[in-house]
Parts: structure tokens; C-alpha cells; sequence
């Protein structure tokens, strides 16, 4: 038991993850390359198994892999079945429909070319990076600590984010248990419909918990006092700016260097964004 | 410490006023207790007092609230923040932080007290309220018992003057809720603190008590010694129900009182009535489960239990006792490890959907899991399209089970006991073997609660199902159960009668029989019983 005055050492400071997900981010729209997203991709879901651990909100990254496929999937059909007509090789043709004049310039179906298939890709892929930064920074930093750390100068803007980031892995939480309840109803436990009907109950349950949070902030006199003291506080130490540095340096490498090749970057991205990993 | 000056308030759109024109002041060093039916507005009034109504939550307010001289309008009630702590009825909803220590010091963070200050007041709490070994634990992973104390701590760590609590007991085992209660009488009587606090389970706080305020639910309130205001209140434990059954005269306070004014009542030995018991409906063979991967820790080891049909048996237990992991081997959603269930002869894994609502109706902790209408109408009729069986068959077993509230009214806005009634009904529509209620008078009021004592007895023997019930609650024990369960650490420690196991220890036996120790009565409805069978 250390009952020296420092947070747990065991973790990082609560507002690491997300300035880590602002670099990836910055990196992301700056590069708008395939492989890059890819890279980051696969680095965020690396990284966040290598911090597995048991709290609530690390749970909820198993259903943000599910939103970043849905959002895949989706990205690619409307890449195949919608769209202008581009060059390029023609790799299949689908039957086309000619919509009214109103649509003009948009069809339905016809030639698939490879052009049309890797504009898609891409997008699709960037789509996913995206939500797997965020949803990996929200797995990986628990959302009470990072209501401690922010200004509460800021006090409707920290407890905006907080409501948010803790709504989704607490929500994770009570489908899981609403479906169990429907099963107990005869509702069928399995397939997309059994999902439909769960949201009221579970919306209504984190607005509930949303206010009953808000209630006891302002209840504690959380933000009304200019000066607040801290009673264990958080250190940015050496491993946060060692662990932050990587990807800084690549977004560096990236913005100065624009002609290095892409495979080389995507390469370095991928050990930049898993470094935490190695820190502890 | 606390003065009302003609406070009213309304929410807008409501169709009543939650207190209308009510004056009255609180001293200082008090222990008061609000009662009132649900919905009556007890948890308004205790926002009322710290501010979060109307500046939170809302809520039209005329008239004057004064704590410690600061007037709760002009002020919000971050601002009282040093003078009034708040427990509100779910503490891990407030739950601010993940760290008990953390959590305890959030409010002199806010304050701005300094560091070394800050370590010696929350030693002190730590120490007030026995969590010291708990304090780099994480708040999730605790007793529903200590998140309740870890709870008081925060509010308390400021030093207030007046300590708010909604329910405190109400998630609690008995010997947890003791324990809350006890040191909330230590901190009056030691710190001059002033408490108020709402609860609908009277018989644990009774004895604990200064002064009753109890809310009509018509915009009135009384405000008076407990003795005075339960003599004519709707609203009474069984204790002071028994000394009016028994037309004593008195009202007693507790269980000493009672016997100095008790009669020696003679009893002729009624013959309990013997009662049929049906076949075996759930059979639990040395069933162990663990949610742990590893299973270093288990929820249930090797435990065996038999429920007939035609029974009423009553799960007991400390919070994380393993109560709730039981109910659901006979669903089949527990993670059993080693054992076997049977439902009649099924095992509960190989139900399907459909055949599951015809063996095993089980209602969880909160009934409305279970709802999704949009209305009753409509709930009910989801019901009979589920079950494939006459429209109008789930309404009109609710319609039995009690007077319902108006067909269009949201499931979500009616009374906790009209929802727990609903959730019964659906469940009741599909005619399972077996009933399992989990923990269902967590926030009933007496009278709900009658209702649903008096449709658990008609379950039990006019329809002959299997009833298993978990709860916290020892007078709804008494009433209703013929055999208590009672688990510790995932194993069971008792099995046998209510009578046995409920007498075997103070904490868990029923104010009844505490107060009449040499008859053989565990509930008021023995008492009834047996003064119809002596007129």
C-alpha cells in the first residue's frame, strides 16, 4: 500500500491518451493514405490489448470494433453500389438504374472500376482509424480521473465530456444486461432485432445516471471554488513525454519529408502508436 | 439549523403540488426521519434543502428554506457544499472517482483546502467510518454496505452540519444496515450533527429517531415527536401495528417498550397449516460458478437446493453473498463451472427462448428491464403476442393482481409497486413452474408491499407454482416464506423453516417474534390470525 501523496503509478496521466489520440488524428488527416490508417489501425487495437485490463471501460472496446466494422461495411457497399462514374479498369458491372433528373450526376449500380473500388477502400479504412483512436483513448483512460485533471474553471465543459465518455462503456454494460433480461421475456437472444428494443430502457438509464453524476458534482461544490487543491495529483512524468514523443516525431517526419516512402512511415507509425505499450 | 417558511413547490406540467404552504424548522443535533408513500416527494424535499431543487433539478418554488442562515434561492448548492453533505439513493451513480481515498477527498478538493489539511480530514473519516483497510480499493468492487459508508464519508469528510440521506438502508442487509444506522447515531450524538433522512423500511431506523416528518403526498406534511406522528400515520412499522392490533395504547418505539406494556398472550397451538407440497420444480445439484476466468474466486460452491411447487423460499444473505448467481442457474445465465440444474427435468441451458418463459418467470432486481412499451396497454398486449395466448389474458391477470393505473400511462411513470405488478403479470401470462423474484420491495412502500405479499401467497397455493425469492427484507420473510435459505460466501449456511432460521440470530428476526418471544408468531398475519380465531 503506498500512501505517498502521487496518483497510482500504475497508470498514465488521464489526459495522455486523448493528446495521443489528437497527434494520430492530426497524422491521420494530414496523410490521407490507406496504408497509413491501416497502420494506426492496427496499432490502436495492439495497444489496447497490451493494456488489457478488468475496469468497465475497457470493456466497451470490443463494441467499438463492431461500430468500426459496421462503418467499414457500410462505406464499402455505398462505394459499390452508389457513385459517379470514374476511370479505370472495369472489374465487374452491376445492373444499373437510372434515377429521375432531380438526381443528376448520381447513379445506381453499373461499371465497378478498380478506381471506384480503392476510393472506397480508402475511405473506409480512414473511417475506422478514426473511430478506433477514439475508442482506444476511451478504453484505455478512465473517465473520472479525467474530470479530476481538467480546469474547473471549464466546469460545464468537463462535465459534458465526462458524461460522454463514460456513457458509452457504462451503456456497453446495460445492453448486456437489458438483453439478458429480454431473454427472460421470450424475446429472442440472438441477431440484430434482439438489439432494437434495448435502447430505451438503456438510454433512460444512462441519462438517469448522467444526472444523478451532474447532481452530486454540483452537490461536492465542484467548480464554484477558483482555487481547487489536489490531494493526490497527477504527474506528467518522463514515460507520458516519451511515450507522447513518438508519434510527434512522426507527424514531424510526415509534415517535412513528404516524399519519404509511405511504407517506411506506415512502419515507423506502427511501433510510434504502440510505444505505451512498452511503458509502464 | 433548518427553517421552512410557507414553501410550496411544483414541477411544471405536474398536475399536483409536491409540498404546498409548509413551515417548520429543524434543530440542531436532530435525527429525523421522513416518511411518506412513494412519489409523496421525500427525495424533493431533501433536495429542497441543499439546493439542488429548484437549482438542479428544477421545479417552481415560492417561500423561504434557510440552512445555517443561508437561503437556498439565492445561493446553488455548490455553495453549501461546506454545510450540507447529500447521500443520494444509488451512491455509485455520484461516484465522482474510482478510488475509495480519491472519492472521499473530492469535495475538499473542490474546496481548495490544503493538501495538508485535506490528508488529516480524510484520515479521520477513513477512521469514523471504518474504511481505513478499504482505502485504495475501487469503488466498484465494494459491498453494497461499504459503497453506502464510503458514500457517508464523502458527504461528511467537509465537516457539514447537516447530513441528507435517501434511503440508506434500503440496498442493505440487515447487519449492514445496523451498521449504517449505529454510526449515524454516533455522529449526532457525538458531533451535534444534524440528519435527515428519508426511508421506507421503518422498522430499521425506528428505534434511531428524534422527530417524524411525514409527507401526505396531498402537499401536506406533519413534523412531530415519532411516537405522536405514528399513532396516526398510514404508515407504521409492525411493531407499533402490533401494539394497535393487540390494543395496547401505547405506542411503542422499541422492542423493550413494547414488552414493558406487552400482555402475556396464551396461545393455544395452532396448527400451522399444513400445506401440499407439489413435485420437485428446481433441483440445484453441487453447483459451483465463477465469473472470474481463472476461477480463483467463486460465486457459488457445491451448493444443493430443492424448491417444490406449491413453496415459498426465501434466499437470504449478505450483498455479494452469491444470491442473484443462484436465481439465475434456473435461467441458465449463470457461469456454472461444476453441478447440474434442473427446471422439472429440463436443463435450463437447453430451453429455448420460447420454452424458457413457460418453466421459469423471473422478474430481475429492476423490474423494468423487463418493459419496453410504450404504454401499459401495450405491454400487456406484447405479452399475449409473445405467449401466443388471448388478447387481453396478461390485463386481466394484472387487473387481479391489483387496482391499475390508467391503460395509456407510460410504464416508466407509474409506482414502483404498479411496475413490479406489471412485470409480474407478463410473467405470470406465460404460466411458468416456477416464479423467481430478485430483491422485488427494494423501494415498495408498506402498502405496495401488502399487495405483493398477498398475490405471492395466491402464486404459491391457488396456482401451485415454485415461488424463489432473494431478498433483504426480513418482515417480507416472515410473511411470506414457508423456508429461508440463507448463503454466505457462495455456500449455504441454513436451510429450514422461516421460523428456524429467522430466530436463529437477533439481526435477521422479524419484529414479531422479537416482541412476543414466547409465542410462536413470526409475522403480523399470524397475529391476525389467531385474534379472528379467539373472537
Amino acid at each position: 500500500m503506498s500512501n505517498s501523496l502521487r496518483a497510482s503509478n500504475e497508470s498514465f496521466h488521464p489526459l495522455f491518451y486523448w493528446l495521443w489520440a489528437l497527434i494520430l488524428l492530426v497524422i491521420l488527416l494530414f496523410s490521407k493514405s490507406a496504408l497509413i490508417s491501416l497502420s494506426i489501425s492496427i496499432g490502436a487495437v495492439a495497444l489496447v490489448l497490451m493494456k488489457r485490463s478488468n475496469t468497465y471501460w475497457y470493456q466497451s472496446f470490443r463494441w467499438s470494433i463492431r461500430l468500426a466494422a459496421l462503418a467499414f461495411t457500410l462505406r464499402m457497399a455505398i462505394g459499390v453500389i452508389i457513385g459517379v462514374p470514374m476511370p479505370g479498369q472495369v472489374l465487374f458491372t452491376i445492373p444499373s438504374i437510372t434515377l429521375p433528373d432531380l438526381f443528376v450526376g448520381i447513379r445506381l449500380g453499373g461499371d465497378v472500376t478498380s478506381q471506384r473500388l480503392t476510393t472506397a477502400f480508402d475511405e473506409a479504412i480512414l473511417l475506422v482509424a478514426l473511430i478506433l483512436i477514439f475508442a482506444a483513448a476511451s478504453a484505455l483512460s478512465n473517465p473520472h480521473e479525467f474530470l479530476r485533471v481538467l480546469p474547473r474553471k471549464y466546469y460545464g465543459i468537463g462535465l459534458a465530456t465526462v458524461i460522454a465518455s463514460s456513457v458509452a462503456p457504462q451503456s456497453a454494460r446495460s445492453i448486456e444486461r437489458v438483453r439478458a433480461a429480454r431473454r427472460l421475456r421470450g424475446e429472442s437472444s440472438t441477431g440484430i432485432a434482439s438489439y432494437t428494443k434495448v435502447g430505451i430502457p438503456v438510454l433512460e438509464e444512462s441519462l438517469e445516471r448522467s444526472i444523478d453524476l451532474a447532481a452530486s458534482l454540483e452537490s461536492r461544490g465542484y467548480g464554484y471554488f477558483p482555487n481547487p487543491s489536489r490531494y493526490r495529483p497527477h504527474i506528467w512524468r518522463l514515460r507520458e513525454t516519451v511515450a507522447l514523443a513518438a508519434p510527434i516525431y512522426a507527424l514531424i517526419f510526415l509534415l517535412l519529408l513528404p516524399a519519404v516512402s509511405s511504407v517506411l512511415l506506415a512502419g515507423l507509425l506502427l511501433i510510434a502508436v504502440i510505444t505505451p505499450g512498452f511503458i509502464s | 439549523m433548518i427553517t421552512f417558511t410557507n414553501v410550496s413547490l411544483i414541477y411544471p406540467n405536474a398536475e399536483r403540488t409536491i409540498v404546498e404552504d409548509i413551515s417548520f424548522t429543524v434543530n440542531e443535533g436532530e435525527l429525523l426521519l421522513l416518511i411518506g408513500h412513494t412519489g409523496a416527494g421525500k427525495s424533493s424535499l431533501l433536495k429542497l434543502i441543499n439546493g439542488l431543487i429548484p437549482h438542479h433539478t428544477g421545479g417552481i418554488l415560492t417561500g423561504e428554506i434557510s440552512v445555517a442562515g443561508r437561503s437556498t434561492r439565492a445561493i446553488k448548492p455548490g455553495e453549501l457544499a461546506d454545510i450540507v453533505g447529500i447521500v443520494g439513493q444509488n451512491p455509485i451513480n455520484g461516484f465522482v472517482s474510482d478510488i475509495v481515498e480519491d472519492e472521499i477527498a473530492f469535495s475538499l478538493e473542490s474546496l481548495g483546502v490544503a493538501p495538508e489539511i485535506m490528508r488529516k480530514r480524510v484520515e479521520e473519516v477513513l477512521d469514523l467510518l471504518a474504511l481505513a483497510p478499504l482505502r485504495r480499493r475501487n469503488v466498484s468492487e465494494l459491498s453494497g454496505g461499504e459503497q453506502q459508508r464510503v458514500a457517508i464519508a464523502a458527504a461528511l469528510v467537509t465537516n457539514p452540519k447537516v447530513l441528507l440521506l435517501d434511503e440508506p438502508t434500503s440496498a442493505l442487509d440487515p447487519i449492514a444496515a445496523e451498521e449504517v444506522l449505529s454510526i449515524l447515531h454516533r455522529l449526532v450524538h457525538d458531533l451535534g450533527l444534524t440528519v435527515i433522512l428519508a426511508e421506507h423500511r421503518l422498522e430499521r431506523v425506528i428505534g434511531f429517531v428524534d422527530r417524524i416528518i411525514l409527507i401526505h403526498g396531498d402537499g401536506s406534511v406533519d413534523l412531530g415527536p415519532a411516537r405522536q406522528i405514528l399513532s396516526n400515520s398510514p404508515i407504521a412499522p409492525p411493531l407499533v401495528e402490533l401494539a394497535k392490533k393487540l390494543e395496547l395504547g401505547e405506542i411503542p418505539l422499541s422492542i423493550r417498550e413494547f414488552r414493558k406494556i406487552a400482555p402475556e398472550i396464551s396461545e393455544r397451538t395452532v396448527q400451522a397449516l399444513g400445506k401440499n407440497l407439489g413435485d420437485t420444480i428446481l433441483t440445484i445439484n453441487y453447483v459451483s460458478a465463477s465469473y472470474d476466468q481463472d476461477q480463483r474466486s467463486k460465486a457459488l460452491s457445491d451448493v444443493s437446493i430443492k424448491v417444490n411447487g406449491g413453496e415459498i423460499v426465501a434466499l437470504m444473505g449478505r450483498n455479494g453473498a452469491g444470491k442473484t448467481t443462484l436465481l439465475k442457474c434456473a435461467v441458465g445465465q449463470a457461469p456454472l463451472t461444476k453441478g447440474e440444474v434442473r427446471v422439472k427435468t429440463r436443463d435450463p441451458k437447453s430451453f429455448t427462448d420460447k420454452e424458457l418463459i413457460r418453466f421459469v418467470g423471473y422478474i430481475p432486481q429492476d423490474a423494468g428491464d423487463l418493459l419496453y412499451g410504450q404504454s401499459i396497454k401495450q405491454e400487456c398486449d406484447l405479452a399475449d403476442l409473445d405467449n401466443g395466448i388471448e388478447s387481453g389474458t396478461t390485463l386481466s391477470i394484472y387487473k387481479e393482481l391489483m387496482k391499475i393505473p390508467s391503460l395509456n400511462s407510460h410504464p416508466r411513470d407509474i409506482s414502483e409497486g404498479q411496475r413490479l405488478g406489471l412485470a409480474l403479470s407478463i410473467i405470470l401470462s406465460a404460466q411458468p413452474a416456477l416464479v423467481i423474484l430478485d430483491e422485488p420491495t427494494r423501494g415498495l412502500d408498506y402498502e405496495a408491499k401488502k399487495v405483493l405479499i398477498k398475490n405471492l401467497k395466491k402464486i404459491a397455493s391457488d396456482l401451485n407454482r415454485a415461488v424463489l425469492i432473494s431478498t433483504h427484507d426480513v418482515e417480507l420473510v416472515a410473511e411470506v416464506a414457508d423456508r429461508v435459505i440463507f448463503l454466505a460466501d457462495g455456500e449455504v449456511i441454513a436451510d429450514g423453516s422461516s421460523k428456524e432460521v429467522l430466530n436463529a440470530s437477533p439481526a435477521f428476526a422479524p419484529q414479531v417474534s422479537k416482541a412476543l418471544p414466547n409465542n410462536s408468531w413470526l409475522s403480523l398475519s399470524d397475529v391476525e390470525r389467531y385474534l379472528s380465531e379467539k373472537n
